[in-house]
């Protein structure tokens, strides 16, 4: 896999089960330094306070997001080159095509496994 | 003036006078059983004077006491304050069994993760009764399944007193056609942050669709 491994990776989901599916997904994988957040909101804080090298989001959370986030992060200037893939239950055809034109680098449907994760987090860093 | 004079009034004015000094809002058996009231007081003068009318006086009368059986048949109250608020209970019931299976199993899954495989025989006992608590809390499928079954029960019966209330009342299709309530709050957010939720199997896009729009 031709990721860095040491980067920061913020996970944002509103159940705190899906976070911890993720993460062991994760550290599986290699990865140990994992963040996470429970919607758009505090994502966007905690990226505002800490560069990282990842975001993976779902998309159906209150009050913001992982839509919305993803809009605003690249509206930043400083963030906007974040990669970003959206994890989510939004499987209709205008959900994909509103989260590429919103600048989402890759696009996973739940329910998915780790190879999933991983093919496309090694694709989103071949790009 | 002789006609109005065989109209006879006395059980309008009881009707009324009952009710004159209720506060609750008036509800549709009220205005049935006030046309129903009307109606006999009526009869007498109608009946005298034209027949066609009677004839329609008793169709309508007919009507009248049809609805209010389909109504009763709908179980309005059994509906709202029974079958609605247990279903209710066993979704939450669901959600709360499932959160729970789910967390025993992934504490399970973590406790093999870290398990240290250098010991054999101490690895090999963590595995096995890890395992054993997994296969405990998928016991859950089960029960859940049994109370989804409730649920589903439930809807059906709504569906089917509905259906049949529908159609017993005669409702026509351009009747049942109006522009929709207003959208609200959490529609309108659905609608803007395009949140469907998860689709039915063959209804949303694969994950090799979405792939391929971004290969």
């Amino acid at each position: 896999m031709a990721v860095d491994l040491q980067m920061p990776i913020l996970v944002v989901d509103d159940y705190k089960t899906m976070i911890r599916i993720i993460r062991n997904l994760l550290k599986q994988l290699g990865f140990n330094d994992i963040d996470d957040a429970a919607d758009g909101q505090e994502a966007y804080e905690k990226m505002k306070q800490r560069r990282y090298g990842l975001v993976i989001s779902d998309w159906n959370m209150e009050p913001v997001t992982g839509y919305e986030l993803l809009k605003q992060v690249r509206q930043d200037p400083a963030l906007c080159k974040t990669p970003f893939i959206m994890v989510t239950a939004e499987s209709k055809t205008e959900n994909v095509i509103a989260a590429k034109k919103a600048g989402v680098n890759n696009y996973i449907v739940k329910p998915f496994n780790a190879q999933t994760l991983k093919g496309k987090i090694e694709a989103v860093f071949a790009d | 003036m002789e006609a109005l004079e065989k109209i006879d009034l006395q059980n309008v004015i009881e009707f009324l006078e009952e009710n004159r000094n209720r506060t609750s809002e008036v509800s549709l058996n009220d205005v049935m059983r006030l046309a129903e009231v009307m109606a006999d007081s009526l009869s007498e003068v109608v009946m005298e004077t034209k027949p066609d009318i009677t004839e329609e006086m008793m169709a309508i009368a007919f009507e009248i006491a049809r609805m209010k059986q389909e109504i009763k048949k709908l179980r309005v109250s059994d509906m709202k304050h029974s079958r609605i608020p247990e279903a209710g209970q066993e979704l939450d019931a669901i959600v709360n069994a499932t959160e729970e299976a789910t967390n025993t199993i992934m504490e399970a899954a973590e406790s093999i993760m870290a398990a240290d495989p250098s010991d054999i025989e101490a690895y090999q006992q963590t595995v096995n009764a890890q395992v054993m608590e997994i296969f405990e809390a998928c016991a859950f499928q089960d029960i859940t399944g049994q109370r989804i079954s409730r649920v589903i029960s439930t809807l059906n019966f709504i569906d089917d007193r509905v259906s049949e209330f529908i159609e017993q009342v005669r409702l026509r299709p351009e009747e049942e056609v109006d522009e929709g309530p207003e959208e609200t709050a959490e529609e309108k957010r659905a609608r803007e942050l395009i949140l469907h939720g998860p689709q039915l199997d063959g209804q949303g896009v694969s994950q090799d669709d979405i792939d391929k729009l971004f290969g």
